[in-house]
């Protein structure tokens, strides 16, 4: 063969956009991901602003695009573990690990139903239970089961396995190790929720009903742990005044010191989910200054209008449970009235930023990061690229340009290398 | 808003202030977290944001007369919450630093103070006064301060130049009081200042100063208070130390100042021995409770210099000499006691360091406990707490 693929590393919309995209040209692509499933973040999503469509629309027109095109592969639940430079492309080393079910499975639940065991379920934050035998969603692609070996004792004599009627689990399934040639990289790493029980004057962790916005996308979200509807964790409650803590974590010197570029975006989304359900309700959102860059502005001021939506100029630094119930109290100075003010919430949605997934577990690769984690290009050895938010904080529809543009650059690359049939 | 509010900005006074320990003001962007996790602040009006902006704009005025910068007691949990960096703990100590000088005269006097390259020029007052007064001799015979003809032979000298040194400061400082004073009334409504009970202000004022009250909502330098109120019963100690000292060179029946002037008093040896011990006890107590506070305020100062900052030249020169005094003192009579003639130049040195501490009182960080007090009167005066 001519060529040697383009490897790409996370297999969220960035990822996938720019797999997709060489694919399509004609090249042969590798999408490594260490999750059970693609998509990344975005399937977590419950609507997309500005449009507030579902996200699942947007990445089942990937999944087909995947499905039709014989370049493309990918490895779910894996990871890459070296790489090194060869011949001008690179030598790379990838960790799969054992999924314990084949691809004769057809996502009958039957597995589940008969599994005894639970895990907290991480793509809901920890909101709900799965058994150990379980689908991360119900639209997952691929849509294959997955046994969570940590959590599957193997003390129930393999129900599972006696359950599937397709000879899908195989609970012998070993760890492998795949080598690679490539000839470029495409770094496409993304993001995780700033953990903001560091901040702990916010109360997460704490105070009941602090959530931060992704678990409110996940509340919101028909497939999450309420089935879509929002409800406060402690008690099941209605929530019909909440509160939205903007820069939670973002713009801090002590956290990140960046803008999240798209949290307040996230947040007058949160506030259109939570009117959509319950007219009536209360909404503030508590901001430094309102962050909506270039035409999301009409959002901001569609959500602004809004009856019973209230923007407050001051930040959030106090978060506490009042006395005998279950509802936050939220402290701020309102910046225009000079006045510091307590009050109270149904919940409190905390407005989290993007934390670079590369500052907690960096690719072997040498490369500069930020102080923060975020790859700085420009310190890339060559035929390496980087996209989406794995660079900077920015949300779907510059993810989706920055990997089509990469996608042309490691495309050259490879031309430059060999050349593509 | 109505109206048009013409601000006049003081660009020289931002720049002092970033000059005097307030570099990182300009990094506010006035989010208002201090505000919140301020423990101290009042809730309408809180600071210190407003006073963030005040300071960047350069808006002296309504700096100077505002009581809230001394409210502050500058614990730093605004400076550790602070997103941006912009230490608005550090940022007021400096507006307070400038409070100092634009209150008390002369002048002149704050701005040395205020000053390192002015420092040597300070100490070399008390040192050439000392000296004048023959403090530099070493006399013969058992080691023993403040005899009349003994060394520092004078003690007719000393203690007049230092009763004199303490009477200025009190007038400085007492003018300066009172024209902050008049400064944070001028705006007040006529209705409100009719209804400002004074005494009550005062007696509720010196019982949470007693207390420490506001300062012990302190969370960042939680340690603070404990030492700031050793330090603070410490000065408390000395100060009946000295006048209980005072009040026996003036009575002592061959020595002391009323035989002196041929008017000597009847009084019985044991009553003279009496007040000796008296006065002995709380000054060597007081002056441990001070070593050991001013030593708690440097660990804890070092302790939270990530969170806090470690402080401007104003905040050390202060502490040192405070820290000078007292170990100084306790040398000087442990050098006494043991009879080693050491103690002399220790005793001068330590004498330098009581001058630095009351004659330029109303221009260093000593002057902090008039001002607070002052804002803290004129706060609870007028409702503001
Ligand atoms: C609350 C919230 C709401 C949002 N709502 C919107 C919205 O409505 N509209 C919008 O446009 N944007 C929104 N965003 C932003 C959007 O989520 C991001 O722009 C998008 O997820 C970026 O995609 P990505 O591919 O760069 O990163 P990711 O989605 O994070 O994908 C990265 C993938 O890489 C994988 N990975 C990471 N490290 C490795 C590794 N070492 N090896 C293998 N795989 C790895 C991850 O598992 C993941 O699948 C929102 C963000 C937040 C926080
Ligand atoms: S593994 Fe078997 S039982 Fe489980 S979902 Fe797949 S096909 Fe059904
Ligand atoms: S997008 Fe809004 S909430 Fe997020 S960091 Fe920026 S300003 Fe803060
Ligand atoms: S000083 Fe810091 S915390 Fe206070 S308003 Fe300015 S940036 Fe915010
Ligand atoms: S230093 Fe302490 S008292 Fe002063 S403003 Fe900051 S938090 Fe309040």
């Amino acid at each position: 063969m001519a060529q040697d693929p383009i490897l790409v590393i996370g297999g969220g919309i960035s990822g996938l956009t720019a797999a997709i995209e060489a694919a399509e040209c004609g090249c042969e692509a590798v999408v490594v991901e260490k999750n059970a499933y693609l998509g990344g973040r975005v399937a977590q999503l419950n609507k997309y602003f500005p449009k507030l469509c579902p996200p699942l629309c947007g990445l089942e027109i990937n999944y087909r695009r995947i499905k039709e095109n014989p370049r493309l592969t990918f490895h779910t639940q894996a990871e890459v573990t070296s790489i090194t430079a060869s011949d001008g492309g690179y030598n790379v080393t990838i960790q799969v690990a054992p999924r314990f079910v084949n691809d004769k499975c057809v996502a009958c639940d039957a597995c589940a139903q008969a599994c005894p065991s639970e895990r907290s379920d991480d793509f809901n934050f920890g909101m709900s239970r799965t058994k150990a035998a379980y689908l991360p969603f119900d639209q997952a692609f691929p849509q294959k089961y997955v046994i969570d070996g940590a959590s599957c004792k193997a003390d129930c004599g393999r129900k599972c396995q006696e359950a599937c009627k397709y000879g899908a689990i195989d609970m012998d399934m070993k760890p492998e190790t795949l080598n690679l040639k490539v000839s470029a990289i495409v770094m496409a790493t993304g993001w995780n929720p700033y953990d903001i029980t560091r901040a702990d004057n916010l109360g997460m962790g704490k105070v009941k009903n602090v959530i931060n916005n992704m678990m409110m996308e996940r509340l919101a979200a028909a497939n999450g742990p309420t089935s879509g509807k929002i409800l406060r964790p402690s008690d099941g409650k209605e929530p019909k005044k909440v509160a939205f803590v903007q820069c939670a974590g973002s713009r801090d010197e002590n956290h990140l010191p960046y803008c999240s570029y798209i949290c307040c975006l996230a947040s007058l989304k949160h506030i259109s989910y939570v009117k959509e359900q319950y007219p009536e309700a209360q909404a503030t959102m508590f901001y430094i200054d309102v962050r909506t860059p270039g035409r999301y502005e009409k959002f901001y001021w569609k959500v602004r209008d809004m009856e019973g939506v209230t923007l407050t100029k001051g930040k959030v630094a106090k978060i506490y449970n009042a006395q005998g119930t279950d509802d936050p109290v939220v402290v701020i100075e309102d910046v225009l009235s000079g006045k510091k003010v307590e009050e109270q919430f149904d919940m409190v949605v905390l407005a989290s930023g993007m934390e670079a997934s590369q500052r907690t577990r960096p690719v072997p690769v040498s490369v500069s990061y930020t102080p923060e984690g975020m790859i700085i290009p420009s310190s890339l050895p060559p035929g390496i690229y980087a996209s989406g938010t794995a660079k900077s904080p920015v949300d779907v529809a510059k993810s989706m340009q920055d990997a089509t543009g990469i996608a042309l650059k490691s495309i050259g690359k490879l031309l430059s290398s060999g050349g593509a049939n | 808003m109505s109206g048009t509010t013409i601000l006049k900005p003081d660009l020289g006074f931002v720049n002092e202030v970033i000059r005097s320990g307030g570099e990182s003001l300009k990094k506010c962007y006035q989010c208002a977290t201090c505000s919140v996790v301020c423990n101290v602040t009042p809730e309408d009006k809180p600071f210190p944001r407003k006073e963030m902006l005040q300071a960047q704009w350069g808006l002296k005025d309504q700096l100077m007369k505002n009581p809230d910068i001394w409210l502050c007691h500058q614990c730093s949990d605004c400076t550790a919450y602070c997103p941006r960096g912009a230490k608005p703990g550090e940022v007021l100590g400096a507006i307070r630093k400038m409070s100092i000088k634009e209150f008390s005269a002369p002048g002149f006097m704050a701005k040395m103070v205020g000053q390192p390259k002015f420092l040597l020029v300070l100490f070399a007052i008390p040192v050439l006064l000392l000296l004048a007064s023959g403090a530099g001799q070493t006399p013969a015979g058992p080691v023993a301060f403040g005899k009349p003809h003994g060394f520092l032979f004078s003690m007719y000298f000393i203690d007049p130049l230092f009763t004199a040194a303490a009477l200025f400061a009190l007038v400085s400082l007492g003018l300066g009081v009172r024209k902050y004073w008049k400064a944070m009334a001028a705006d007040l409504p006529a209705d409100q200042a009719a209804k400002i009970n004074l005494g009550a202000a005062v007696k509720e004022t010196v019982s949470e100063i007693l207390a420490h009250r506001r300062f012990q909502k302190c969370e960042t330098t939680k340690g603070r208070s404990t030492a700031h109120l050793l330090v603070f019963y410490s000065f408390i100690g000395l100060f009946i130390t000295t006048i209980l000292a005072f009040v026996k060179v003036i009575l002592e029946p061959n020595t002391g100042y009323l035989a002196f002037l041929g008017h000597p008093v009847q009084i019985g040896e044991s009553a003279i021995t009496g007040l000796t011990v008296i006065f002995k006890i709380i000054g060597n107590a007081s002056a441990l409770a001070l070593i050991a506070g001013i030593f708690l305020v440097m660990t804890n100062r070092f302790k939270n210099s990530k969170k806090a900052g470690v402080g401007s030249y104003y905040d050390w020169l202060f502490i040192t000499i405070v820290a000078g005094l007292g170990i100084t003192g306790l040398l000087a009579e442990l050098l006494r006691i043991s009879n080693i003639p050491a103690a002399y130049p220790t005793y001068v040195i330590h004498l330098c360091f009581v001058f630095f501490l009351f004659a330029y009182a109303p221009f260093s960080k000593m002057a902090h406990m008039f001002y607070r007090a002052t804002a803290m009167v004129f706060a609870r005066a007028t409702g503001r707490g």
